[in-house]
């Protein structure tokens, strides 16, 4: 019988029908649509911020004498658990050194590094790994050194030694030297640009500390720091460490890295991970509050539509009751009507949200989106809400009805 | 010696400073038919109301079927009504978008459980047998009456409560249906209360009563 009176209700009352299923179907696409977009957002947003810099810096622990690194070991960063998480790394090795060009000389700082280095690890996809990756602010008057006797010279050091591109800059140390060919003149706004650059395996010789390195900056995609992720691993449980290395916090990434380099400290940089994370987590919050708004704007919509229903319904409700309807039955006609409408609000709804979400990641981030599973049942959800917060002042309304006043004469 | 199936005591209504029924005392055996007669605004329809469970009195006591009217809560009246009482109403009031056997099935819904092979035969027994599938506005005002008795029987109440039911029809239709209900009640032995300003009506029952101005003035029992 239910089922019959819902059925007759539907049909007989199109228009109104149709203004609550366009308000639960909107309410429903902006939710998909918006939280399919929240995860890609951050995502695409953690990638665009790894432009701010690496953000886990690892060094020679204390414990292990503050030595230096291996660079054998850093293939090695590849193949963590994290490893599609980290986007790039690139090792230094510092020393003083001597530089002398144009019959002006200076003290200052050596750096070998990885520019842009093809790394071939078995069973993993080749990448290419160095400064150029993961410090693309750099600004390089010139081009990247490709040879071992190439170098590139920070602005600022370039400028007293007054050399440019294509000029040469003897470098010693120890009484060794080593002649190297400036090809860029490098920009970066920062202590790199009194330094000199050279490859990683030119200054090892140099400075004659083969295979050795002195730090390397790591840039991995985390999530937001919450106050789970500042715990101290130390101190958790069994169960607790397990949560924590299984999520891309900064801080576990980095352990999980630091266990990969011998004698290595690994230390998130703050300063780029709070940013990220307070930025990540503003964007998200963002776009939770667009979609509560969303659902409460559509659950008044709903919540009007029924009003205006009701009313043109009141005699049919109070002839329920003078028949003998009590509250409960009164409300799971209303209640069974809109959540029937809801369904279908809500399947609609996923539908439009997912083509909306697709427009709005092609429009804003030049690229496709694709919806994760669990979007439909919340889609649903949302949608069940919407009827539901739109539902309490109407139902209400219904069952104050007094039959003697709506049925008279 | 039957026992009484109504019985009042000061029973008042008042809506705001309106005093729409003053202190009535009134006593209905059980299976009688008792007419209400009065003018509009004689309090007829307040009072079956409140025998009905539909209105709550202002003072007094109403005791129906044994139950403390006043005692009951919103539920309590609304399960009062689906056991206890059937209600014919001038103006039909059947549910638009529902055939003539839903209709009827509706009250079985809240009552219990809806079985069509009883409405339908409800409906039969009211003579419409043939208009089972129809809707409301296909139906004459005689007709749509006729649906409404199928809806008030349906559940056995022990009382059929009427509201003016023929104020609608032609003579010939109100005789038809006051003859139905007339049957119904030898065969189904309830008590009717049934309120009207048409003399030839109220003489359809065992007793009549006169309210003027909320006021029972005078009552009258009818020659059998």
């Amino acid at each position: 019988m239910l089922f019959r009176i819902l059925k007759n209700s539907f049909l007989k009352r199109p228009k109104a029908v149709f203004l609550v299923f366009l308000s639960i179907a909107m309410g429903a696409a902006v939710a998909t649509a918006f939280l399919g977009i929240a995860g890609e957002v951050s995502h695409k947003m953690a990638l665009e911020l790894r432009s701010y810099g690496a953000n886990i810096l690892l060094e020679p622990s204390a414990v292990e004498g503050g030595g230096f690194l291996r660079e054998e070991d850093l293939p090695k960063i590849k193949t963590v658990f994290w490893k599609y998480n980290i986007t790039g790394f690139t090792p230094y090795l510092f020393g003083i050194a001597e530089f002398s060009a144009g019959g002006k000389k200076e003290r200052g700082v050596v750096s070998g590094t990885w520019f842009a280095r093809q790394l071939e690890v078995p069973g993993e996809d080749p990448s290419v790994q160095g400064i150029k990756g993961i410090a693309p602010w750099w600004e390089v008057e010139g081009r990247w050194p490709e040879a071992a006797d190439e170098s590139i010279v920070g602005a600022a050091l370039a400028k007293r030694l007054n050399v440019v591109p294509g000029g040469d800059v003897t470098t010693t140390v120890r009484g060794r030297t080593q002649q190297l060919r400036i090809v860029g003149v490098v920009t970066t706004g920062g202590y790199e640009e009194e330094q000199l650059f050279a490859p990683l395996v030119t200054v090892q010789s140099l400075l004659q500390q083969q295979g050795k390195i002195s730090r390397v900056l790591v840039s991995a995609l985390t999530v937001p720091m919450d106050d789970f992720g500042k715990k101290d691993p130390a101190t958790m449980s069994k169960d607790e460490y397990e949560k924590w290395y299984c999520t891309a916090y900064v801080t576990s990434v980095a352990k999980n890295v630091e266990e990969v380099m011998a004698g290595s400290r690994a230390k998130p940089i703050w300063q780029i991970a709070s940013a990220e994370g307070a930025l990540l987590k503003k964007l998200n919050s963002v776009m939770l509050l667009l979609t509560v708004l969303a659902l409460g704007a559509s659950a008044t919509a709903v919540s009007t539509s029924l009003m205006a229903s009701m009313a043109e319904r009141s005699p049919e409700i109070a002839l329920m009751k003078a028949v003998g309807a009590d509250r409960l039955q009164i409300s799971a006609i209303f209640v069974g009507e809109t959540l029937i409408i809801s369904v279908a609000g809500g399947i609609v709804g996923y539908l439009l949200g997912d083509q909306l979400a697709g427009i709005i990641s092609r429009t804003v981030f030049n690229s496709p989106i694709s919806s994760p599973l669990w979007l439909f049942p919340t889609a649903i959800i949302s949608a069940f809400a919407v009827a539901i917060a739109g539902s309490v002042a109407p139902l209400r309304r219904a069952l104050l009805i007094e039959p003697v006043r709506v049925l008279k004469g | 010696m039957v026992s009484a199936i109504i019985e009042t005591s000061g029973l008042t209504r008042n809506y705001g400073d309106i005093c729409a029924l003053k202190p009535i005392d009134l006593i209905v055996p059980e299976g009688e038919w008792l007419s209400v007669m009065g003018h509009s605004g004689s309090g007829k329809s307040t009072l079956m109301n409140l025998v009905g469970g539909l209105d709550r009195p202002s003072n007094g006591s109403l005791r129906v079927g044994g139950e403390d009217l006043l005692a009951l809560s919103e539920d309590g009246l609304a399960r009062f009504r689906r056991e206890f009482v059937g209600i014919i109403f001038q103006q039909h009031h059947l549910v638009p978008y529902l055939t003539a056997v839903e209709n009827v099935m509706l009250a079985q819904y809240f009552h219990s459980v809806p079985d069509e092979a009883e409405a339908r035969s409800a409906l039969e027994r009211v003579g419409l047998g043939h208009r089972l599938k129809n809707r409301p506005g296909e139906l004459s005002g005689g007709e749509q009456q006729r649906v409404c008795i199928a809806r008030a029987i349906i559940n056995s109440p022990k009382l059929l409560l009427g509201d003016e039911p023929t104020g609608n029809l032609d003579h010939k239709s109100t005789v038809m249906v006051m003859e139905l209900l007339k049957e119904l009640r030898a065969e189904e032995r309830f008590t009717v209360i049934m309120v009207t300003h048409n003399q030839e009506v109220a003489a359809w029952g065992d007793r009549t009563i006169y309210l003027d101005d909320g006021v029972l003035v005078r009552e009258e029992r009818m020659k059998s």
